[in-house]
């Protein structure tokens, strides 16, 4: 075999590999997409339905339609959500921008401080954050629900039930954040907040107009890391979150899988939906996740 | 005018870990005083104290004990931006997100400067730079060389008293090092500020210090002009840290034989015996019978007679680097090892007889025990 015909087989080799993963990847989706366009609420089925129907997706969007209760008889009925999915879409969103927000704010400046300022149990609290990482959230679910429960009766905003309550405990996963902004800090040379020192700038100045302009990359990391958790976390709100105009987009979908009728249709709908703020934060944020934001500063 | 004047008494650097306890002393009592206009070379091997001492003067590291002065005034509790200083690191530490040009403005922006006034000077540094033309650009599209005059620059536009350079040249190539330190040099001239540069490089110590002030292990171990160092080393540290190749260091004993005064190398029978005449019998008279350090500089050592101070010397040739106008002669002689810089295109082959005229009027002793300079 010459070089060209063997650097072919290597190529085809990996190309056949990476189509076998996208199918792996892309079948679940599909199926998905397929599901909320079907007449029905049947999970399984052809990829292509034998006849297109919007039925799911004007539902998801709160419109009314006439649904077919007996295909025999042509019998049908009108079908109108009480609470339309897409204000748990916006829930979704709303809660999700907010905490992710605040676990940049928190976790940011927790991080500026473990990596830079010295001071005194620095390391025992590090540690401790992170073998409190590896509990997941779901263990402190109890604690989660008395604590709102208790604080609600004295601030009713942030009680159970409510959204200021839901972003609060949201708030408490910022641990392996933390260690990932302040490895992002600690790689970033000394030198140049010395530097912005030197020139005149406060520690609070060096961190706004130095540290997080050049750290933008990492943020967007957590951003759209902590949004996408949040996005599609359930446990948790569904704990907390009790009535319908409340729940979020993962609540709302779980609330059409009945043990006696799960609406597949629906609930595959609402999912495809919920990958929408996904994507369009993942594009938006993408442009500051370039490698190289710190290249020529410095010379190591 | 003695603004720029920078005044170190008792300087004393302690670190100290998470709950206080001092861990390592960098910095251990040093007392220096720098001229307002004088160019000062701190030099020394990593982990002498020189960049330690360095960033204390700029404000960088806290002062454990003892007193800085800049231009008369104490600045132990001063902020780096009020001790009119500046700093250029060893790897620039420009702002990447920032243009060039706001590199250089950074500082102004920050003490409230007029827009007109900003743009004055930086425009006025940047041209006296040849950085005129890439102000809108941002660090990475730059070069190296290109970088460090920003850093240059960015420290002359804070017009500061003092100027502290941390190693800011060995980051560079062989090539633009030899340009940035004329440009320095010619800068400082330009200027008249006083200027502190740190480095380990004796090279850039000796050709750009007024004075240089050689450190170890958080000690001054002298602090002389360029060619002071070089010729009357104050101990055996500075004799072997300055010049390349160093001096050649024979350790042995002082004897004497027949009434005179005579340097025996080494403990072995066949050790290199020197005799010590005129002035080195009047130096090593207190020390007969005592360990001392025999050192001669590389060029010191001839491979012709030239005058009665020379005394020859029966060596084996061990390796040889010819250079073209002078060789590099390292020699067996004894029991020790000597390197001699000979001038002239003579070739000298492994292995070769040759017997070295020892300029005994260019000889430094040292006492073994405290490595002292006997005088």
């Amino acid at each position: 075999m010459t070089a060209s015909q063997k650097l072919l087989v290597r190529k085809t080799i990996a190309h056949a590999f990476m189509i076998c993963f996208l199918i792996l990847i892309l079948v679940p989706f599909v199926m998905v997409v397929s599901a909320s366009f079907r007449q029905g609420n049947f999970a399984p089925s052809r990829f292509i339905p034998d006849k297109v129907s919007l039925d799911h997706w004007r539902y998801v969007f709160g419109i009314p339609y006439q649904e077919v209760v007996n295909p025999a008889t042509g019998e049908t009925r009108l079908i109108k959500p009480t609470t339309p999915p897409l204000f748990w879409f916006w829930n979704s969103i709303k809660v999700s921008f907010i905490a992710s927000t605040g676990i940049i704010l928190l976790s940011g400046s927790a991080a500026y401080a473990f990596a830079r300022l010295q001071f005194r149990f620095r390391a025992i609290t590090l540690n401790s954050l992170l073998i409190l990482q590896m509990f997941p959230m779901v263990l402190s679910l109890v604690a989660f629900y008395v604590i709102l429960d208790f604080l609600g009766q004295y601030f009713q905003w942030t009680g159970l039930n409510t959204h200021a309550g839901l972003i609060m405990v949201y708030l408490g996963g910022i641990s392996n954040y933390i260690w990932m902004i302040k490895g992002y800090f600690e790689t970033i040379p000394p030198s140049m907040e010395e530097s912005a020192r030197i020139d005149g700038a406060s520690q609070f100045q060096t961190f706004t107009r130095i540290l997080i302009p050049i750290s933008l990359p990492i943020f967007a990391v957590v951003f759209i890391l902590s949004f996408i958790s949040y996005m599609s976390e359930y446990p948790v709100a569904s704990v907390v979150l009790q009535s319908g105009d409340n729940w979020t987009l993962a609540v709302g979908a779980n609330s059409f899988l009945y043990e006696q009728e799960k609406l597949w249709g629906r609930f595959a709908a609402l999912a495809v939906l919920s990958g929408v703020p996904i994507t369009v934060v993942f594009l938006m944020c993408q442009r500051f996740v370039i490698g190289g934001l710190t290249s020529g500063g410095v010379k190591e | 005018m003695s603004e720029g004047a920078v005044d170190i008494k008792n300087l004393v650097k302690t670190y100290v870990d998470d709950r206080g306890r001092p861990t390592f002393t960098a910095v251990k009592n040093i007392s220096l005083h720098i001229e307002d206009g004088e160019f000062m070379v701190l030099v020394g091997p990593s982990g002498c104290g020189k960049s330690t001492t360095l960033r204390m003067v700029a404000g960088l590291e806290k002062i454990s004990s003892g007193t800085i002065s800049i231009g008369g005034r104490v600045v132990n509790e001063l902020e780096p931006k009020d001790r009119g200083i500046a700093m250029v690191f060893q790897n620039y530490a420009l702002y990447p997100h920032m243009t060039i040009f706001n590199n250089m403005a950074f500082g102004l922006q920050l003490a409230k400067k007029t827009k007109e006034f900003i743009s004055e000077s930086v425009g006025r540094t940047s041209k006296a730079l040849g950085l005129d033309h890439m102000l809108e650009r941002k660090p990475h599209a730059l070069s190296g060389g290109q970088r460090q005059r920003v850093a240059l620059g960015r420290a002359i536009v804070r017009s500061p008293k003092v100027f502290l350079f941390d190693e800011p040249l060995s980051n560079l190539d062989a090539k633009m090092r030899v340009q940035m330190r004329s440009e320095i040099s010619k800068l400082h001239a330009q200027l008249g500020s006083t200027m502190i540069y740190v480095t380990h490089d004796q090279v850039e110590a000796m050709t750009m210090g007024d004075r240089i002030c050689v450190m170890r292990d958080g000690n001054i171990m002298q602090v002389a002009d360029p060619l002071t160092l070089y010729r009357q080393p104050d101990n055996l540290f500075v004799a072997g840290f300055i010049g390349s190749p160093p001096m050649n260091l024979l350790k042995g004993k002082v004897q004497k034989r027949d009434g005179s005064l005579v340097f025996v190398e080494g403990a072995e029978k066949n050790g290199l015996t020197l005799p010590l005449q005129g002035r080195l019998e009047t130096l090593a008279s207190k020390y007969v019978d005592k360990d001392i350090v025999f050192g001669v500089r590389p060029e010191h050592l001839a491979d012709q007679v030239k005058d009665s101070a020379h005394i020859p010397v029966v060596s084996t040739v061990e390796i040889s680097e010819p250079m073209g106008s002078e060789s590099l002669v390292y020699l067996k002689a004894g029991t020790g090892n000597m390197i001699a810089r000979i001038h002239g295109e003579h070739l000298y082959h492994l292995g070769e007889q040759v017997t070295i005229q020892v300029n005994l009027d260019k000889v430094s002793l040292f006492d073994a025990a405290t490595e002292n300079v006997i005088r």
